[in-house]
């Protein structure tokens, strides 16, 4: 009998109002994904990868006059793939390197990938990385390297994948070996939560199913949901939702309790 | 408006075989020094290829450059060709004749080398095997036929293969001649190649129609390549600027300016080069001259309505777009000598009659045009991308690094070497055309003027 | 075997390949085996992981974590979810910082000294020996200097050490008869010595941000890299949206906008040295307006009330501390009545000349509110589970690292004859004023076991590497720790990489060899023995998270738990509160621009920069890596026409000078030149070497003025613009970056 496999949707949800801008999720991905060194010629090029980038904007206290000291406070916001469901880096590959699978991920095969570039052009937030040089690193070093990722080599796009090796790895030992459901407990249990998520202090970021009725996901979606809630605490918002590209990485409002103007923006 | 000096076949022939029956000394000197520059060219491809796609000065967020920018600019100029061959031969335009050759060749080469341009982008051109062809159908990986990229080989490649067909129909009278006048291995090859030229009335209908019918069929594929291209744009829809939806006649209308441009910039080099002085004439760079008058200012009309579109929706985006595309350095200075050199210099120039008719103005203009419209290319696809959208913490900038220039200097001298390297081969004025121009050839008199006419084509 | 499909499509890549090609270029074999396009990294699984608990030894806090090892190779790093210090008791998981994540790239860093090497005294080459040689050079020499009673001369450099490494220096130090000093870059004697004053305490103690409703901060990079980042950084976030419909209130104090101020809902900006005297005007508007709590504003004042506090009025410092009469009256009044609040401080607020000042008046707020040894605010930690345990063994304030350097370069009162140096690298994070290093090249012998070739080992002439500590047996005590007691456990997850050996192990066998009473003094085979000793104690108090039938079981469960610890053991003092400080003003030397170093939040003081991951991890507010930068304001980059990456030349006051290239931050205060530290390596491998400046060099050697520690935000400097320029490296974009209005990315509610 074939049996059917249990329907996931994962989901990350950022509480902007958490993050402390540490950089932890940033070296936790680079640790986890194999991604090549970044050296300093790679800024300097501005082609350093970091599939979760924490961007810092300074922001003017009184918006009538320039952000300039004493009237100026940084916002820090983590950004990483944001797994649209209505992915506009899918369409214009013509291989089919990154595409959409039935969980919500959008999926980046490294083998398929010709190195157009498209999809990078095409995606509103910034989160593709092209591997321009080959990645090197030093012999010893590679002891490092994750078995569960793909080391990619150079002229492949790449970015984060919400973990998915610890994704597939849930699948097979939770679900598969265990016939149990993927909750979060057994996720956190056997450190298969994405590495960010797992590493990130004040925990900004949660990481859930949104299929699970029970995840925290869906709790803080709940709570957060703007259409929902009516009170000032539904933080919940996509980032670049007009665009319509649906992501599955919500973002929770920072709280202000000085703002100075509240910008009406749907 | 024929002004021609009554030619012999035999007059013909010779002045137009004559490169291709002994080339002068120059000839191969210019091959040479072409040759170098192209060989540049593919060391500096083959130093990316070994390298890696870091020696380009593409970066994020401008994931594309120069090399997409060429690949435009000679697509664009593939569309001369056609433009000129299949319209004007469907038009039955008599003036046609001594240019349809050289600017179906120049479709040929350009389209060749455009298609380079991706392939070099790619970095590992070895990967796009498939890409462009779908080979592993067992384990269901096809190519994405949603993408651009996919339609965009597709009909560069039909585009590229109508045209070759075309040049090979028109030639075919040609090669036959030249078969008669060779010797040994040359007449042997240029035998298989005549297939079967006798020249007999049924050959030549048969050629006629052949012309015609290619024509036909070759205008739609011609619209659509370059639709196609700006498809490539178009359907990016997270890059501001890219998906104006007059950008498809925006684009086709911007490659015939371009195209037949390069195609003046030809004809006056074959005029030198090859003394044809007597079949490339200055009516002929005036009719030329009137066309590209009418071309870029219904260009010009497309560029503005593109431009006011996107200020239309007065989205900060766009507005910022263009505000950075117009007023900031380096873009306002290439804005202003792209708008120039496009359009507020070459066409009021060409209103005047003894513009149009001085080979030399008309050279510089033509070329001139080309530098505006190359610029024009670079300020749709790179301003667009380093905004792309308001993550203001990852706009960026470009700069070509030296291998994308070698790359691009190359490509001016691989076309110029595939034209000229063709000119050895076979003739750039079709010898047949000539010579039925010379027979249809007749004078009227209007009043009390006489003044040349042509007999109609059937 | 015949043709497969993978190997004719291989076959089909070269020879398409052999057209792109020519001229003798040659693309890389494994550019044409084309893989499989249909394996998914969905479908990619492969091996089985093992996870072993231990702790982090990339900075002091001492973070339990688990460490994944497949195939015998450590892959990465996790938080240990059952460790008492940086778990989150929601999330269930156990946090860490970058730096922690790092951990694996020192176990497999290429510039690992690889084995044991001494330095050939005729070319000055370090040449590799075996570990029988090296440690009988050692022992030679240590036995040479004790037979002629020169034991007096010998001195043993390291980090402060903490749980039974500790106990083993002091052991050895004690039965050899030489010197044990401590070296910490960025000392916390400050903070300790007000600690004890205030509280009374000799452990520091626990901050309960994540319950307090009210936080103010003075110049404590509590979300970067001071004392316990990681338990911080989990209160952080219950501290903002822990809690059902409450936010907690976080102010910072601090003359520069820090990452960690740059979270707060209030930065307040200081004059550098300032803090202690906002801490009192603040108390003088909660103890005038009778807002403390009666018992603590009595004994606070001396009995004396809002009197004793008359001269701190507000309307009559605020000038003097760089703020407004009216913030300070608000901050005191939100301090007052947004119960539970807490008062902290450290960072560049203790490391003025009056740094103790600041930090007493900074710690007694707390006694006003009544949040000492109350949820939600101070909370005391016990002494350790086993007595005798260190927990900052050998510690000592930088006054006596001057006295050392005189005796060094004078050999008087005695000279020092031998070093030995484990953990701490002086010669880098010493102000060059003070002149250690040239100090240092007159000690006869100088053995390092550093496992890297970090400066201080690069003037060594016996080097010994130690484990990693991947690799390595130990335990340790968090400090601050977790309001109650615990020990955790560190052991190798990997077989050594490299011919190193364990430097407890080390100590213990050169005893041995050494005999006579060292050897009885430290009777042990190895380290792990001695941490076994030290368990065993543990194990009969039979309490606490793990207890056994049997001591092996207890053993098994402390490793497999990453330590052992008690809830139940809590830190209870109820200390009374003592007098406020009278007003104290920092001392600066002459200089137009006030120098603020700051601790880089991967690089640290220095340790991180060996490795890249670090090394490339941007700095939160400027983004900026693998480089030093000079922090300037916008008025000042004007003033100066400077714009970003223009050379600054920073002269010290003390005449030493470095240069770094500016970036104007629109956050900094006018007449502020922030610097971060870490980088200026001349030796720590590959990715530290000759990359940036070490801005400890251009530091004035003041002290504070009671407790000698080195005063390290109390330079003034004076700044040149060079005209030479280079572009920052940075992740940030090209443009300058404020959020748009128009199109949000970080969209705010109002709170
Ligand atoms: N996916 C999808 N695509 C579609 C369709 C569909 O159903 N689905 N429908 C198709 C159809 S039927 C249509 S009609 C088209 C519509 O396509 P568009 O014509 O592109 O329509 P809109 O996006 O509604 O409006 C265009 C812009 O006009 C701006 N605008 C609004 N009022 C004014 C004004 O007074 N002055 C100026 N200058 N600008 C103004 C708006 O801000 C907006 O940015 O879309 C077609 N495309
Ligand atoms: S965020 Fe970008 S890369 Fe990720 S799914 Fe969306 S469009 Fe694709
Ligand atoms: S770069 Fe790779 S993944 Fe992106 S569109 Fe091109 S082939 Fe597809
Ligand atoms: S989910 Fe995984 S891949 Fe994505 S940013 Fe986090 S660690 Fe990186
Ligand atoms: S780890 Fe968490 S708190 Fe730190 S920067 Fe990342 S998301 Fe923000
Ligand atoms: S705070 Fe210190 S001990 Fe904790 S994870 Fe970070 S580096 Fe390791």
């Amino acid at each position: 009998m074939v049996q059917e496999r249990p329907k996931h949707k994962w989901t990350m949800v950022v509480d902007i109002d958490r993050c402390s801008g540490c950089q932890a999720c940033v070296v936790a991905c680079q640790a986890e994904n194999n991604i090549t060194i970044n050296e300093q010629r790679d800024f300097l090029q501005r082609r350093a990868k970091e599939w979760i980038r924490i961007e810092r904007y300074w922001e003017a206290i009184d918006p009538s006059k320039p952000a300039e000291f004493p009237n100026v406070k940084a916002r820090f916001i983590p950004i990483m793939c944001q797994q649209c469901d209505n992915a506009p880096c899918e369409p214009v590959c013509p291989v089919y390197a990154t595409y959409h699978n039935n969980e919500g991920l959008n999926v980046q095969v490294y083998n398929r990938c010709v190195g157009t570039r498209y999809c990078a052009n095409n995606c509103p937030y910034q989160v593709r990385f092209f591997n321009f040089w080959e990645p090197v690193w030093p012999e010893s070093l590679r002891n490092q390297l994750n078995p569960d990722v793909t080391v990619r080599s150079r002229g492949i796009m790449e970015k984060c994948t919400f973990c998915v090796q610890r994704l597939s790895r849930a699948r097979r030992t939770i679900e598969g070996r265990r016939g149990k459901r993927i909750t979060d407990e057994s996720m956190t249990e056997e450190n298969l939560m994405p590495a960010c998520v797992m590493a990130c202090p004040t925990g900004a970021l949660v990481f859930g199913d949104r299929e699970d009725p029970k995840s925290r996901v869906n709790e803080l979606l709940k709570e957060h949901d703007p259409r929902q809630a009516k009170s000032v605490a539904a933080r919940g918002y996509r980032v670049l939702e007009d665009l319509t590209t649906e992501p599955n990485v919500v973002y929770l409002k920072k709280v202000d309790p000085h703002l100075k103007k509240v910008k009406a923006h749907a | 408006m024929q002004e021609r000096r009554p030619l012999s076949d035999v007059q013909i022939n010779k002045a137009l075989l004559r490169n291709v029956l002994a080339a002068p000394l120059w000839f191969w000197g210019l091959v040479l020094l072409l040759a170098l520059v192209v060989a540049a060219g593919a060391g500096a491809a083959g130093w990316m290829f070994n390298r890696g796609t870091g020696v380009l000065g593409v970066n994020r967020p401008a994931m594309w450059g120069f090399l997409i920018v060429n690949f435009v600019f000679w697509i664009g100029i593939s569309h001369a060709g056609v433009m000129l061959s299949a319209i004007l031969r469907l038009a039955y335009a008599e003036w046609r004749r001594p240019m349809v050759r050289a600017a179906e060749v120049l479709t040929v080469f350009s389209l060749m080398t455009a298609m380079l341009m991706p392939f070099i982008h790619s970095g590992r051109p070895w990967r796009l095997a498939y890409w462009a062809f779908p080979y592993d159908f067992a384990r269901g990986i096809f190519p994405n036929i949603r993408s651009a990229l996919i339609w965009d080989p597709s009909a560069v490649f039909t585009y590229l293969i109508s045209s070759s067909l075309f040049i090979l129909v028109t030639l075919l009278p040609d090669i036959a001649v030249i078969r008669d006048r060779t010797t040994g291995i040359r007449h042997k090859i240029y035998s298989a190649m005549a297939l079967g030229w006798r020249g007999t009335p049924r050959q030549w209908r048969l050629q006629g129609i052949a012309g015609i019918l290619l024509s036909a069929i070759i205008l739609p594929i011609f619209v659509s390549v370059h639709s196609i291209v700006s498809w490539d744009f178009g359907m990016a829809v997270s890059v501001e600027g890219w998906h104006a939806t007059i950008f498809a006649p925006y684009f086709v209308i911007g490659a015939v300016l371009s195209g037949v441009s390069a195609v003046v910039t030809l004809m006056a080099l074959m005029r030198w080069l090859f003394k044809w002085e007597d079949h490339i004439r200055e009516e002929h760079f005036d009719a030329m001259g009137r066309l590209l008058v009418v071309i870029a200012t219904a260009w010009f009309y497309f560029f503005a309505m593109e431009f006011m579109f996107g200020l239309f929706t007065l989205e900060p985006q766009e507005v910022a777009l263009r505000q950075l595309q117009v007023f900031e350095w380096p873009w306002s200075a290439l804005f202003i000598i792209f708008i120039l050199t496009a359009y507020f210099i070459p066409v009021p120039l060409w209103l005047f009659r003894s513009v149009r008719r001085n080979v030399a103005a008309m050279f510089w203009i033509s070329i001139m045009v080309n530098i505006g419209m190359w610029l024009e290319r670079f300020i749709i696809i790179v301003p667009g991308l380093l905004r792309k959208q308001p993550f203001t913490f990852v706009w960026g900038s470009y700069r070509p690094s030296p291998i994308e220039i070698i790359i691009v200097a190359a490509t001016f001298c691989l076309v110029a070497l595939g034209i000229l390297l063709f000119s050895k081969v076979f003739p750039l004025v079709p010898l047949a055309e000539a010579k039925e121009g010379q027979i249809l050839a007749d004078q009227i008199k209007v009043g009390k003027k006489t003044i040349p006419a042509v007999m109609r084509e059937e | 075997m015949g043709v497969t499909r993978r190997r004719f499509l291989t076959m089909a890549g070269v020879s398409a390949m052999g057209a792109v090609i020519f001229g003798g270029c040659r693309v890389p074999d494994r550019e044409v085996l084309i893989q499989s396009p249909a394996r998914l990294p969905e479908d990619l699984v492969t091996g089985i992981d093992n996870w072993y608990a231990s702790t982090c030894h990339q900075c002091p806090a001492g973070c339990g974590i688990l460490v994944r090892v497949m195939e015998g190779r450590a892959k990465k790093i996790e938080g240990n979810p059952d460790h008492p210090l940086n778990h989150d008791p929601v999330l269930h998981m156990s946090k860490t910082c970058a730096r922690g994540q790092a951990g694996v790239q020192l176990l497999y860093h290429p510039d690992r000294i690889q084995g044991p090497m001494r330095r050939d005294r005729a070319t000055g080459e370090l040449l590799p020996i075996s570990w029988e040689e090296a440690r009988a050079e050692l022992v030679g020499r240590l036995r040479e200097l004790r037979d002629r009673g020169a034991s007096d001369t010998v001195l043993v450099v390291t980090e402060p050490l903490r749980g039974h490494l500790g106990l083993l220096a002091r052991e050895f130090v004690k039965a050899y008869g030489g010197q044990h000093m401590a070296f910490e870059a960025l000392e916390e004697t400050v903070l300790r010595e007000a600690v004890k004053r205030v509280f009374d305490q000799d452990r520091l103690p626990d901050l309960d941000l994540a319950n307090a409703e009210y936080v103010i901060s003075f110049g404590s990079g509590f979300l970067e890299t001071w004392l316990s980042p990681v338990r911080y950084g989990v209160a952080y976030g219950h501290l903002r949206q822990g809690r059902e419909a409450k936010r907690g209130y976080f102010v910072q104090v601090e003359p520069r906008l820090s990452a960690t101020g740059a979270n707060a809902d209030d930065w307040v900006y200081v004059k550098p040295g300032m803090e202690g005297l906002l801490a009192l005007s603040m108390a003088y508007v909660i103890v005038s307006q009778g807002l403390g709590d009666q018992e603590a504003s009595r004994l606070l004042t001396r009995g004396q009330g809002a009197q004793y506090l008359a001269a701190y009025r507000p309307q009559d410092v605020a000038g003097a501390i760089g703020t407004t009469p009216e913030k300070i009256e608000e901050l005191a009044l939100d301090f007052a009545a947004k119960r539970p609040s807490l008062a902290i401080g450290g960072g560049s607020a203790a490391a003025h000349t009056n740094g103790l000042f600041n930090l007493t008046a900074i710690y007694s707020l707390n006694y006003l509110v009544g949040s000492v040894g109350q949820r939600g605010g101070i909370l005391f930690n016990p002494a350790p589970p086993v007595a005798g345990l260190p927990v900052a063994e050998g510690r000592v304030p930088f006054d006596r690292w001057q006295e050392l350097t005189g005796r060094l370069a004078s050999g008087k009162p005695r000279p020092v004859n031998l070093v030995v140096f484990r953990g701490a690298n002086p010669v880098h994070s010493l102000p060059q004023a003070l002149g250690f290093a040239d100090a240092l090249k007159n000690v006869p012998f100088i053995v390092s076991f550093s496992t890297m070739m970090d400066e201080t080992a690069a003037m060594a002439d016996l080097i010994l590497p130690e484990h990693t500590y991947l690799e390595d047996w130990g335990d340790d005590l968090p400090e601050p720790g977790p309001g109650y007691e615990v020990v955790s456990y560190q052991q190798p997850v990997v077989r050594p990489f490299h011919n190193t050996h364990s430097f407890g192990d080390e100590l213990i066998m050169v005893a041995k060899e050494l005999g006579g009473s060292l050897a009885q003094a430290m009777p042990w085979n190895s380290f792990k023995e001695v941490l076994q000793a030290g368990a065993r104690k543990l194990f009969e108090l039979n309490r606490g998270s793990v207890t056994a039938p049997d001591f092996d079981s207890f053993w098994r469960g402390v490793l497999q738990r990453g330590g052992w610890w008690d809830t139940a053991r809590r830190g209870l003092a109820r200390p009374l509160p003592k007098p406020l400080p009278v007003r104290e003003d920092p001392q600066f030397t002459a200089g137009e621009y006030h120098l603020l170093p700051f601790a880089s939040i991967s690089l640290t003081e220095g340790r991180g920069a060996a490795l890249p991951w670090l090394q490339a991890t941007p700095d939160p507010m400027t983004t900026a890596v693998w480089q030093t930068w000079a922090e300037i304001s916008l008025e000042d980059a004007r003033k100066l026409g400077v714009s970003e990456g223009d050379f600054l030349e920073i002269t010290s006051s003390n005449g030493t000078s470095l240069e770094a290239p500016a970036y104007p931050n629109p956050a900094a205060p006018p007449g502020i030149i922030a610097m971060p530290l870490g980088q200026g390596h001349s030796s720590l491998g590959r990715y530290a070497e000759n990359r940036g400046v070490n801005t400890f060099m251009l530091l004035q050697p003041a002290t504070e003025k009671e407790t000698k520690a080195l005063a390290w935000a109390a330079t003034r400097v004076t700044v040149r613009n060079t005209g030479r320029r280079s572009r920052i490296s940075k992740f940030e974009g090209s443009v300058r970056v404020e959020a748009l209005h128009e199109v949000e990315i970080v969209r705010v509610t109002k709170g």
